[in-house]
């Protein structure tokens, strides 16, 4: 008899499986990775990643809660600043004047539209006004995942407003993220749908980080892989290093 | 007890796969091919044929492109650039509409392509999306085989009309007008006539959307007939959203009736124009009427209105004005009074199936033909075609050996050409090379000559083009004494020999054989099909319009395969359901179809493959499409035909066309399908689906090139589609997939140094092939995706010396990282600007490598080999110099670098300690050193020792070539100044006192 009740525990697993609902995907998911009640606390992070594009680049990457954030550059000993968020400018460095210039008004809006989403999207998504549906099951890397659909605030291309619609993939035996799909919404790619994908998840304090993204396009080959090196939680920064420095002045060698 | 039973059942049901694994590991579609992909190269400078084109209501900019064979494509940018979003489905697309109440998010799609020529696809249903075309949902029809309009209730979205043209080859009662009351959930059938016919067209009227118009065709096809029209064509209207129809023929032709078209004018929906097939040729052409059909007045029977009704009957009325009528057609027409008279459309590429004008000014138009897109600007009379829509349609593809490889083939409409399969920069529009007029079907390279064979429909021109000379002739078989009359198929079959290279075969319904590349022609069969005379009467095929263009000629030879192993041994293929064999060379013939188990009578043989391995072994397809026959058919005989085995599963979706067996593994098929590719690792056993940036598009042929093992798929939609090396499928056995991890055999690579001079003007808004990769590959096998934990892999040399990091892959099933075999580049001083020169990564030295894969605890590693190009003229000696001032100029370049970083440090603390003339001598020595102002750009200042260096290290280190006594003279310069710097800095250097403090990296660190 007890044989038989392994089994029937057995079978209502595979059923329950079957009957996952999206919030259960992420409660799993937020388990997982450590817990909300350890990621919710979280001031910020800084991430030492390498990028390989035949020349190796570092990057030491700030994202801070309120949405503040930076990506450092260095190349040749020179530190370029891509993508800085001082809650109010979005702005990046020149690479041929290596002076800082204002992004687009277009693209600081939308940027503002994820200044809640440190240190996860789908975390208290209801009070951030998203949604997320699971779309079902979709083989990605050769494993099997659930897709699930996330829907932020709208953004605003060209003037219009559409919708903020990003879908990831759950591994369904780990629950945790393996990849991240979304539609390019302007430029020359506008149209054609990006690809990250998530792996090496390891362990920094307690809490889960995919330790190694490699972007590109959704089912092409290639794509450009990041490796983190490094991952440190709560980091000391000084918040003057987000705001767009209004005037430049050679700085002294 | 009763229930734990069922409970033991279910799960038996349900572990049974798990249980079974353990034992014997089948891998399914993604689970296998991981990273494997596909690469498109096209053409698209004669891209395809357009069924359907749909304009965003609201957003001008948006325009949807719904194709013949290659899915459907959206435009974000007034039609410069186009985007696939149905690659996952089949590709055959009969009608898009957009929600006009949601035209963002909801589109319904219609597949199946309604211009029924001899070459059409089939669909499999009417799809839906409601996220903008990103996810889609197959909502029904799916025996519907053809849509031919979806309309959209503009004030209510529930409501739904689709207009089933349904089955060509066959009766079907899936046809007429179908309602939805609930966006698609439910549908009612509001019109139906009887299974052979269909509804053509279907109109709504703008202000009334109670009001509707359906024009029903009675039509059918055979493999060798076409018939247009019946006593049940007919228009109709109904004034109750579907629920009573009444014909409305006040006016029309008397008799049956074919193809008729409907529009009505946006701007006065009294105002209804249709195109009529009729009896009479002076009764056909163009009616109007100007009581919303209560009556019709003839207005125009040119040829331009009446041509091929079946393929051109569109009729768009300009939205703003309804006396602008366009008319699909050979060049298409245009009135700008009301239809009485007619220009033609501006030069573009012929068959005109639909138009469409923007929504906002009627100057702009889009036009979708045989070949492309067309925009004009200037309301038709100047055309341009839209340049990235790699929409060809092969119906044959083949290759050679050149390096690289070139690819070779037919088009549906737009001829013949041959291209390479990797170009400088990507594979290019220009790179593509015509040799052949009409539609192109089979092109082969002679074996060993600069000579290629190519045809048009039904052989009426065999070219052999002489490509050194670029001299052409004509090489077909024609009649001789006391033969009947030949009968070629459309696509006539030919074949080479790989035993006497001048040998060239061609197949009417006889097998004629030439040992001088077509000069002369020998007869070496009888008439090797059924010669059943009641499908040889195309004169009389058209229906109410003759259309005899010789697409259905019939009975005819459509394969032709010689033995690689013995030439004596020639399988031939009939279009009515022959297999032959000979075994003598064509003195006697063995007709073994009659021995295939299963297999529908006279059904149409495909594509015969003589095996490699044994030359009694031969594999059949089969396709019986035009006799409304979807199902799969593959068999594979040993005995010369004596019998056959089948090898299709259920895996199998849509009717075969092709298969091709592998040169090393007699178990690894490929097998091209109405619906995408497929490949088998066991013989037939399972088939999987292949997916990776390949579309479910309907593989013609496909042909595997020997030197590289690439498998080249002439796909009729999508252009030719290419996957890289197959090779690492040959490996997969059981033992291979119980490893955690298994590295394929490679073959060594050659380091390339090629020149990548390529010119990309134009790649905006051109299509750009995509080139195979120039990079070490190492390829393997994982159990299972790597998620959890640290996965890295290094590039060592066989001392374990580290090279490169590279990224692995972390798919299950097979995996491909690329190695560029170049070190990382150099570290090099800071300065106030980038050293361009230093951006340089070193080559490799050609010999043995490894690659190290660590996975947690476990290291596995896979030693491989690069090599120097065996066409280059460089000495081991001009190699080894190259290599070593190279490295030489790399260490400098690095101890400059630490030097700087040194100097830098000392001077911010000399700077702290206010030591002026400590920070004068640095800063002096610094400048010559370094670049201290200026930018990246124009305003870059003159360079200084850094510059000159790293210039020279990368001038050096990318060349093909030694050093040169020029270089080596400039490299003692450099030097020669580095020294003096290093002795200067020395100086300065012996009388610091605090350098301890400074806690300075050592060299090895800092270059870390």
């Amino acid at each position: 008899m007890k044989k038989i009740t392994l089994l029937l525990v057995a079978v209502f697993a595979t059923f329950s499986i079957n009957a996952q609902t999206a919030d259960e995907i992420l409660n799993s998911y937020f388990e997982n990775i450590g817990g909300k009640e350890k990621l919710k606390p979280l001031k910020g992070i800084k991430i030492s990643a390498e990028v390989n594009q035949g020349m190796v680049i570092h990057l030491e990457i700030y994202k801070m809660k309120g949405g503040n954030e930076m990506t450092q550059v260095t190349v040749q000993g020179k530190t370029l600043n891509q993508g800085v968020f001082d809650g109010e400018t979005l702005w990046s460095t020149n690479f041929m004047t290596q002076k800082a210039e204002k992004m687009p008004a277009e693209a600081t809006v939308n940027h503002k539209l994820q200044m809640n989403d440190f240190p996860d999207p789908f975390l208290d998504y209801k009070e951030k006004g998203y949604s997320v549906t699971l779309e079902g099951k979709e083989t990605i890397d050769g494993a099997e995942t659930f897709k699930i659909k996330l829907t932020q605030t709208p953004k605003t291309i060209d003037g219009k407003k559409v919708d903020n619609i990003s879908y990831y993939f759950f591994d369904t035996e780990d629950f945790v993220p393996i990849a991240m799909q979304q539609e390019i919404t302007s430029g020359p790619a506008k149209g054609t749908i990006s690809e990250i994908k998530f792996s090496d998840y390891q362990e920094v304090d307690g809490l889960y980080f995919a330790f190694s993204m490699t972007m590109g396009a959704k089912g092409k080959e290639g794509g450009q892989a990041v490796t983190i090196k490094k991952i440190e939680l709560n980091p000391e920064v000084d918040n003057n290093m987000f705001k767009f420095p209004e005037e430049i002045s050679e700085t002294k060698e | 007890m009763k229930k734990i039973t069922a409970i033991l059942v279910l799960f038996i049901v349900f572990n049974f796969t798990s249980l079974y694994a353990q034992d014997t590991i089948i891998l399914k579609s993604k689970e296998l091919f991981g990273a494997l992909s596909a690469r498109h190269i096209g053409p698209a400078l004669m891209s395809g044929r357009i069924n359907d084109m749909e304009n965003h209501p609201t957003n001008d900019r948006i325009i949807y492109a719904g194709t013949a064979g290659g899915g459907v494509w959206k435009s974000n940018n007034g039609g410069a650039t186009f985007n696939p979003i149905f690659d996952d489905y089949c590709q055959s697309i009969g009608a898009v509409e957009l929600d006009p109440n949601d035209p963002d998010n909801t589109i319904y799609v219609g597949t199946g392509e309604t211009w029924p020529r001899n070459s059409v696809s089939i669909g499999d249903g009417l799809y839906k999306s409601v996220d903008g075309g990103t996810n889609w949902k197959k909502i029904g029809f799916e025996k519907s085989e053809r849509i031919a309009n979806i309309i959209v209730n503009p004030k209510n979205s529930k409501e739904v009309y689709v207009a089933i043209l349904g089955a060509l080859w066959g009766d079907s009662d899936e046809r007429g007008v179908y309602k939805s009351n609930d966006g698609g959930t439910t549908w009612k059938k509001l019109l139906y006539i009887n299974p052979k016919t269909g509804c053509a067209d279907l109109a709504m009227d703008p202000n009334d959307p109670n009001i509707l118009y359906a024009s029903m065709w009675e039509f059918r096809r055979t493999g060798w007939s076409f018939e247009s029209g019946g006593e049940n064509s007919a228009l109709y209207k109904s004034i109750d959203a579907g629920k009573t129809w009444n014909k409305i023929h006040n006016g029309f032709p008397k008799g049956k009736l074919g193809r008729l078209a409907i529009a009505v004018a946006p701007s006065d929906s009294n105002i209804l124009y249709t195109v009529i097939e009729a009896e009479k040729d002076e009764r056909k052409g163009l009616y109007r009427s100007d009581d919303a059909g209560e009556s019709w007045k003839q207005l125009n029977n040119d040829f331009g209105i009446t041509v091929r009704p079946f393929y051109f009957s569109r009729i768009v009325v300009d939205p703003r004005n309804p006396e602008v009528i366009v008319k699909g057609g050979l060049s298409g027409s245009i009135s700008r009074d009301g239809g009485k008279t007619f220009k033609s459309l501006g030069n573009m590429h012929s068959d005109i199936h639909d138009i469409t004008f923007d929504i906002l000014n009627s100057d702009r138009m889009y036009f979708g033909t045989d070949g492309g897109v067309y925009r004009s600007w200037n309301g038709g009379t100047t055309c341009e075609i839209a340049e990235n829509l790699p929409l060809s349609q092969f119906y044959h593809i083949s290759v050679d050996d050149a390096e690289p490889y070139n690819v070779y083939g037919g088009l549906q409409d737009n001829g013949s050409w041959y291209g390479p399969s990797s170009s400088p920069g990507g594979i290019n529009a220009r790179d593509w090379n015509s040799v052949g007029y009409g539609d192109g079907f089979r092109v082969l390279k002679h074996p060993t000559k600069n000579i290629i064979y190519s045809e048009m429909q039904g052989a009426e021109n065999v070219w052999r083009y002489d490509v050194d000379n670029k001299r052409d002739k004509t090489i077909q078989p024609l009649p001789q004494k006391g033969k009947p009359k030949l009968r070629f198929n459309w696509n006539a079959p030919m074949a080479i020999s790989t035993h006497q290279p001048d040998r060239f075969y061609m197949g009417s319904q006889f097998l004629h054989k030439s040992e001088d590349m077509g000069d002369t022609w020998k007869i070496i069969s009888p008439d090797l099909t059924t010669n059943d005379k009641s499908k040889q009467a195309q004169e009389d095929s058209g229906g109410l319009s003759k259309d005899n263009s010789g697409a259905e000629n019939h009975t005819t030879i459509f394969t032709i395969a010689e033995s690689t192993l013995d030439e004596n041994v020639i399988w031939v293929g009939t279009d009515d359901g022959n297999v032959q064999v000979t075994q003598d060379g064509g003195s006697t013939w063995t007709n073994t179809s009659v021995n295939i188990i299963g297999l529908p009578k006279n059904i149409w043989c495909y594509h015969i493959e003589a095996s490699v391995f044994d030359k009694g072994t031969a594999y059949a397809v089969f396709d019986g499409h035009t006799m409304n026959n979807m199902n799969a058919y593959a068999y594979k005989t040993t005995d010369f035909g004596k019998t056959w085995t089948n090898i299709i599963t259920d895996e199998v979706i849509g009717f075969v066309r092709n298969i091709q067996e592998d040169y090393v593994n007699p178990d690894l098929l490929f097998l091209g399908t109405e619906f995408g590719l497929y490949i088998t690792i066991d013989g037939g056993k399972h088939w999987n689906k292949f997916t990776n940036n390949m579309p479910a598009v309907a593989v013609h042929f496909i042909d595997l090139q020997k030197r590289t093992n690439d498998l080249v798929m002439g796909t009729h939609g999508r252009g030719a589609i290419i996957i890289d090396d197959i090779s690492p499928l040959r490996e997969i056995n059981q033992e291979v997939l119980h490893k955690k991890v298994h590295f394929f055999k490679t073959k060594p690579t050659v380091l390339n140094e090629e020149s990548n001079f390529s010119g990309s003007f134009g790649s905006e808004t051109q299509f750009v092939g995509q080139n195979p990769t120039k990079s070490v590959q190492i390829k393997y096998y994982l159990k299972k995706r790597h998620t959890f934990g640290k996965m890295t892999m290094e590039i060592q040399d066989l001392e374990g010396n580290k090279l490169s990091e590279v990224s692995p892959g972390k798919s299950k099933g097979i995996n491909i990282v690329k190695w560029n075999y170049r070190i990382k580049q150099p570290k090099v001083a800071k300065g106030k600007t980038f050293s361009f020169g230093g951006f340089s990564s070193p080559k490799a030295k050609a010999g043995k490598y490894k690659a190290v894969l660590k996975e947690g605890k476990e290291t596995y590693e896979h030693e491989f080999e690069v090599i120097y190009d065996p066409k280059s003229k460089l000495s081991k000696e001009d190699r080894e110099l190259q290599y070593k001032t190279t490295m030489k100029m790399y260490d400098m370049t690095q101890k400059l670098a630490y030097m700087v970083y040194e100097l830098d440090a000392i001077l911010e603390k000399a700077t702290v300690l206010k030591n002026k003339k400590l920070i004068s001598k640095l800063t002096t020595l610094k400048k010559s050193l370094v670049i201290t102002t200026g930018d990246n750009y124009v305003g870059s200042a003159e360079p200084q020792l850094r510059e000159k260096m790293a210039d020279l290290f990368s001038k050096i280190a990318g060349s093909y070539d030694k050093p040169s006594s020029s270089e080596l003279e400039n490299l003692s310069i450099i030097s020669e100044r580095f020294s003096i710097a290093k002795k200067d800095y020395a100086k300065i250097k012996k009388k610091i006192k605090f350098l301890e403090e400074l806690k300075l990296k050592t060299f090895d660190e800092f270059v870390k």
